[in-house]
C-alpha cells in the first residue's frame, strides 16, 4: 500500500535545482512549456524533451519522472494517431503533435515534482492571488497526504483483523476495497472537523495579513540562472520562429 | 439562562455554573461546574476516563461551543472574555491548547513549519518565529526533524511536534490534554520542566490533564478531581493525594504515595517523591539506631 | 559480580522461557521506510511460547515498526521474521492476525466503523466465527471493559481513554495466541490499568504470549516481565526487568527513567528491588523497626 503513497506524497529533495528559488524553476519549467508549445520543429523538440531528462537527472527525480513516462508516452502516441488517422494530417504534423503533447507535460512535472506545498503557497502569495483562494488551495494539497494515511492506517486496521486484500482475484481485491471506502468517507469528514479545530485552536484568521516564516530571496546563483534560462528561451523561441528546422 | 459570575481580582479563568452536552447525546457531560482558576496557577486535572476533562478544557478554549454544537448553559470568562460571544482566533491569542490526539493537530507540510503556523497568525515577525520555532525543537529534542513531514514520525515524535507549535506561541494560560501519553518517560519529565520554566519566567497559567499524576503532582498548585462531569475535590496535591476519597475516582496515585500508605511511620509528611520518601526512610533507621544499637 | 560480565548476557538476550518453543523469530532484520529512514538495523529477538515480553526506549527508536512486523503488517527490507516457524514474506497479516492480535498506538488509528458493537464484531466476522459465538464474544468484551453504555454510539465520539479501552476490547475479543499492546494504558485511570493488569496476569496463566509496548515504567515493573531496550533502531538490552533496569547506563540510553521504587531503592542503596509497594513495605518495615 505504501507504494500508493510514494507516488504521490512530496518527497523533499537537495539538488542544485532544489535550492534554486522556486520562482526562478517557475520561470525555467514556463519557458521549456511555451517554447515547446509553439515549436513546429522535431529536431527542436527532440533537444528539449532530451534537455528535461537532463534536468530531471540533476534534480535527482528521474525515477519518478521516468515512472510517469510510460502513460504520458502512450497518451502521446494516441495524439499521434488521432492526428494521422482522425484529422488526416501529416505524419511529421502527428510526430510533432505527439512530441509537443510529451515535452509539455515533462516541463510540467519538473516543476510540481521539485516544488514543495510550502513553496507553490509563497509562489502564489508573491503573485498577490487573493489570500482565500491560497488557502483553500493549501488546505486542498494538505489534505492529500493525510487522507492517503488515513486510508493506509484503515486499511492496517481492517488486516489486521482478518480482512484479505492481499490475495485473490483482481475482482476479488477490488471487492475487497468496498469496506475500506465507506469508513474513509465518514473518516475524511471527521478529518476535516479536526482540521477546523486545529487550526483555530492556533489563532488562524486571527490577523488579516499574517506573517510568514519564509521569505522568497533570489540569490546571485538565482540571478544568473535567470539569465541563462531567458536566453535558452530566446534561442528557442528564435529556432521556433524564424530557422525553418525540420 | 445567564448566570453572571463576579470575575475576582487576579482571576483569569472563571466558570460559572457551566453545564453540556454533546449533541445527540443523552447525558449531561459537564454538571453545574464552578471554578475560579488565578493567574499564574498550574493546575492537573485529574479523573476517571470519560469524567468528563477533555470537554472541560474545550470549553474554556472555546471549542465548545464554537465547534461543538449541543446544550450549553453558564458561562466561561476568559482573561475578561466570555467565551461563548468571542471568536475563537481572537481567544487562541490567549489560550494555547495541546489536544489529546496530536495527529489531529499537525497538518503542516514539514515540522518547522507546523510550529511557526501559529506564529504566523499572531503576525510574529519573521526573524522572531525562527528563534522560537529553533528554541521549540530544541527544547523537545526535534531538531534533527525539522524538515520531515509530519506523517513521517513516530506516535511520540508527533505528540512532541504538537507540543512544540504551542509552547513556541507563548500563551498566557497553557492547556495541556494528557501531553505525556506518548512521549518516553525521559522526554515527559522534561516536557514537565519546560511547562515549569515559563510558568516561572512568564507566569503562564497551566491547566494539565494527566493520568501519571508521579510527574506532575510536584509542580502543581491544585489537582481538581472530576467525575461525571461535577468536580468533586480541589486541593494542593499533598492534600488531594493523601485523601482516602480521591482514589476511588480514578485518580492514579503515584506509587510513592501507595507505598508511604502501607508504612507504619512517615505519612505525616506526605511525601510524594522518591528522594522525600527516602530520605524519611534513612531519618528513621538512624533513629533506630540511636535507639537499639544493633 | 562483574559488571562487564553483566552487560553481555543483557546483550546477548538472555532469559530463554522454560519449555523452550520459539514462536516469534527476528533474524538481522532491517526496515527503512518509503522516505529512506532506516527504522530498525539488524535486529534479532526471539520470543517463547506464555512469555511476556515489555519493549522501552525513546520515542522514534523503532518499537511501533518492530511489532509491526510481528502480524506482516510490514516486511522487512533485509533479515527474516518467522512467527510460528512461517516466513512473514510467505503469509498475509488477514491471515496472520487471526493468532496475532494488535493493539495499536494511536487508538483513532484503529477504529473505523460506525458504532462500537460493530467494531467489536469486525474481526469476529472476518475470522468466520459462528453468530452464536459473535454475540457471546461481544457481550463479553463490552462487559468486560465497561463499553456496554456506549454499545451503539460511534467510536469517534468516546473520549480517548475509552477509545483505547475499546481497542483492547476488540483484539481480546477473538483470544488471539500472541497479544501485541502498543501503549495499553494512554488514558487509563487506576481502575483501568488495574483490570489491564489482571487481564495479562490471566492471559499468562493461559500460556498466551504477551508483547507490552510502554513508556510507563510504573506500571510494567511490578508485571516484572523479559525486558527489551530499544533506541536508535537497535536492541541495545534484553534481560529480566531487574536486570535491565538494574543497569542505569542502558537505561538512560534508552530514554528510560526508573520506576519509583527502584530509584527509592537505590538511593538506600539496596539492589533487591521490591516488585510491588507490598514487598517493599515490607522490607522497609524489616529495616526501619526492626524483626519484629
Ligand atoms: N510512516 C513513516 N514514514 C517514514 N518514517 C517513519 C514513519 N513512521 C515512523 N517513521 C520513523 O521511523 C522511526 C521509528 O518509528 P516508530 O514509530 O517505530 O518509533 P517508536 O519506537 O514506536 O516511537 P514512539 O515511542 O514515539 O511511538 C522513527 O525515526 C520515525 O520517525
Ligand atoms: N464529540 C463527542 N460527541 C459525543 N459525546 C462525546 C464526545 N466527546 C466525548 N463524548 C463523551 O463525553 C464524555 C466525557 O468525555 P471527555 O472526552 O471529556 O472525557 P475525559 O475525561 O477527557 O476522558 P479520557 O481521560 O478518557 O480522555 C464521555 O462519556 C464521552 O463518551
Ligand atoms: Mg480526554
Ligand atoms: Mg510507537
Amino acid at each position: 500500500m505504501q507504494w500508493i503513497a510514494s507516488g504521490f506524497l512530496f518527497v523533499r529533495g537537495y539538488s542544485l535545482i532544489h535550492r534554486m528559488d522556486p520562482r526562478i524553476r517557475l520561470f525555467l519549467a514556463a519557458t521549456l512549456f511555451i517554447v515547446g508549445l509553439l515549436s513546429q520543429s522535431v529536431v527542436e523538440l527532440s533537444v528539449l524533451i532530451a534537455l528535461c531528462f537532463v534536468i530531471s537527472l540533476v534534480a535527482q527525480i528521474a525515477k519518478r519522472f521516468s515512472k510517469s513516462l510510460v502513460f504520458v508516452g502512450g497518451l502521446s502516441f494516441v495524439v499521434f494517431l488521432i492526428s494521422v488517422f482522425l484529422s488526416h494530417q501529416s505524419v511529421t504534423a502527428g510526430i510533432i503533435n505527439g512530441l509537443r503533447l510529451f515535452e509539455v507535460i515533462q516541463a510540467t512535472s519538473i516543476f510540481f515534482l521539485t516544488t514543495t506545498p510550502d513553496e507553490l503557497e509563497q509562489v502564489m502569495r508573491w503573485f498577490r492571488l487573493p489570500i482565500d483562494f491560497i488557502m483553500v488551495f493549501v488546505i486542498a494539497v494538505r489534505f492529500v497526504p493525510v487522507l492517503l494515511m488515513d486510508a493506509i492506517q484503515i486499511m492496517d486496521a481492517q488486516r489486521s483483523r482478518g480482512l484479505e486484500f492481499e490475495k485473490g482475484s483482481l475482482i476479488q481485491r477490488l471487492k475487497n476495497t468496498i469496506p475500506l471506502l465507506v469508513p474513509l468517507i465518514a473518516v475524511a469528514v471527521t478529518r476535516s472537523l479536526d482540521l477546523a479545530e486545529a487550526m483555530d485552536a492556533r489563532a488562524y484568521g486571527a490577523l488579516r495579513r499574517p506573517s510568514s516564516m519564509y521569505v522568497l530571496a533570489m540569490r546571485a546563483s538565482d540571478y544568473a540562472s535567470l539569465l541563462c534560462f531567458a536566453l535558452g528561451g530566446a534561442l528557442g523561441l528564435y529556432i521556433a520562429f524564424f530557422l525553418k528546422l525540420f | 439562562m445567564s448566570q453572571e459570575s463576579r470575575v475576582g481580582p487576579n482571576e483569569i479563568i472563571t466558570i460559572g455554573g457551566l453545564s453540556y452536552r454533546y449533541y445527540g447525546s443523552a447525558q449531561l457531560v459537564l454538571k453545574n461546574i464552578d471554578l475560579r482558576v488565578s493567574a499564574g496557577e498550574i493546575i492537573v486535572v485529574a479523573g476517571k476516563s470519560g469524567s468528563g476533562k477533555s470537554t472541560l478544557l474545550r470549553a474554556i478554549n472555546g471549542l465548545i461551543p464554537h465547534q461543538h454544537s449541543g446544550d450549553y448553559s453558564g458561562s466561561v470568562i476568559v482573561d475578561g472574555l466570555e467565551v461563548s460571544s468571542t471568536k475563537m482566533s481572537e481567544l487562541a491569542t490567549k489560550v494555547g491548547y495541546i489536544f489529546q490526539n496530536p495527529e489531529n493537530q499537525i497538518f503542516m507540510f514539514s515540522v518547522e513549519r507546523d510550529i511557526g503556523f501559529g506564529l504566523e497568525n499572531l503576525g510574529v515577525p519573521r526573524r522572531e518565529i525562527r528563534e522560537r520555532v529553533d528554541w521549540a525543537m530544541e527544547t523537545l529534542g526535534i531538531k534533527h526533524l525539522a524538515l520531515r513531514a509530519p506523517h513521517e514520525l513516530s506516535d511520540g515524535q508527533k505528540q512532541r511536534v504538537a507540543i512544540a507549535g504551542v509552547i513556541a506561541m507563548r500563551p498566557k494560560i497553557l492547556i495541556l490534554d494528557e501531553p505525556t501519553s506518548l512521549l518516553d518517560p525521559f522526554t515527559a519529565k522534561g516536557l514537565v520542566k519546560v511547562v515549569r520554566d515559563l510558568h516561572d519566567s512568564l507566569g503562564i497559567t497551566v491547566l494539565i490533564v494527566e493520568h501519571r499524576l508521579d510527574l506532575v503532582a510536584q509542580i502543581a498548585d491544585r489537582i481538581i478531581v472530576i467525575d461525571e462531569g461535577k468536580v468533586i475535590y480541589a486541593g494542593p496535591p499533598r492534600e488531594v493525594l493523601y485523601n482516602s476519597e480521591t482514589s476511588l475516582y480514578g485518580v492514579t496515585e503515584p506509587t510513592i504515595v501507595r507505598l508511604a500508605k502501607l508504612l507504619p511511620f512517615g505519612k505525616e509528611a506526605l511525601p510524594i517523591s522518591s528522594d522525600e520518601l527516602g530520605r524519611q526512610i534513612r531519618d528513621r533507621i538512624k533513629e533506630k539506631g540511636r535507639v537499639s544499637p544493633a | 559480580m562483574d559488571s562487564s560480565n553483566k552487560m553481555s548476557t543483557l546483550e546477548r538476550g538472555s532469559s530463554k522461557h522454560p519449555n523452550d518453543e520459539t514462536i516469534i523469530s527476528f533474524e538481522n532484520v532491517d526496515y527503512s521506510h518509503p522516505n529512506g529512514t532506516a527504522a530498525l538495523k539488524h535486529v534479532s529477538l526471539s520470543v517463547s511460547r506464555g512469555e511476556l515480553v515489555a519493549i522501552l526506549g525513546t520515542n522514534g527508536a523503532g518499537k511501533s515498526t518492530l511489532v509491526r512486523h510481528i502480524n506482516a503488517l510490514l516486511k522487512p527490507t533485509h533479515g527474516r521474521v518467522a512467527v510460528f516457524g512461517t516466513d512473514t514474506k510467505e503469509t498475509t497479516s488477514a491471515t496472520l492476525s487471526r493468532k496475532v492480535g494488535i493493539v495499536f498506538q494511536n487508538a483513532n488509528n484503529q477504529l473505523f466503523s460506525d458504532s462500537v458493537r460493530s467494531e467489536i464484531q469486525f474481526g469476529l466476522k472476518n475470522f468466520g466465527f459462528s453468530q452464536a459465538l459473535i454475540d457471546e464474544r461481544t457481550r463479553w468484551a463490552l462487559d468486560t471493559f465497561g463499553l456496554q453504555q456506549y454499545a451503539d454510539r460511534p467510536p469517534m465520539e468516546l473520549s480517548g481513554g475509552e477509545k483505547k479501552r475499546l481497542c483492547n476490547a476488540l483484539v481480546l475479543a477473538w483470544e488471539p495466541e500472541i497479544l501485541i499492546l502498543d501503549e495499553p494504558t494512554v488514558g487509563q485511570d487506576s481502575e483501568q490499568k488495574e483490570k489491564l493488569i489482571e487481564m495479562i496476569r490471566t492471559l499468562q496463566n493461559q500460556s498466551r504470549t504477551v508483547i507490552v509496548v510502554t513508556h510507563d515504567v510504573e506500571f510494567i515493573w511490578p508485571l516484572q516481565p523479559r525486558t527489551v531496550l530499544m533506541t536508535a533502531g537497535k536492541i541495545i538490552a534484553d534481560g529480566s526487568a531487574a536486570e535491565v533496569f538494574g543497569s542505569v547506563e542502558k537505561m538512560k540510553e534508552a530514554s528510560v527513567l526508573l520506576p519509583q521504587l527502584v530509584e527509592l531503592f537505590n538511593s538506600m542503596r539496596i539492589a533487591q528491588y521490591p516488585a510491588n509497594v507490598f514487598q517493599a513495605a515490607d522490607q522497609i518495615s524489616q529495616l526501619a523497626i526492626g524483626g519484629t
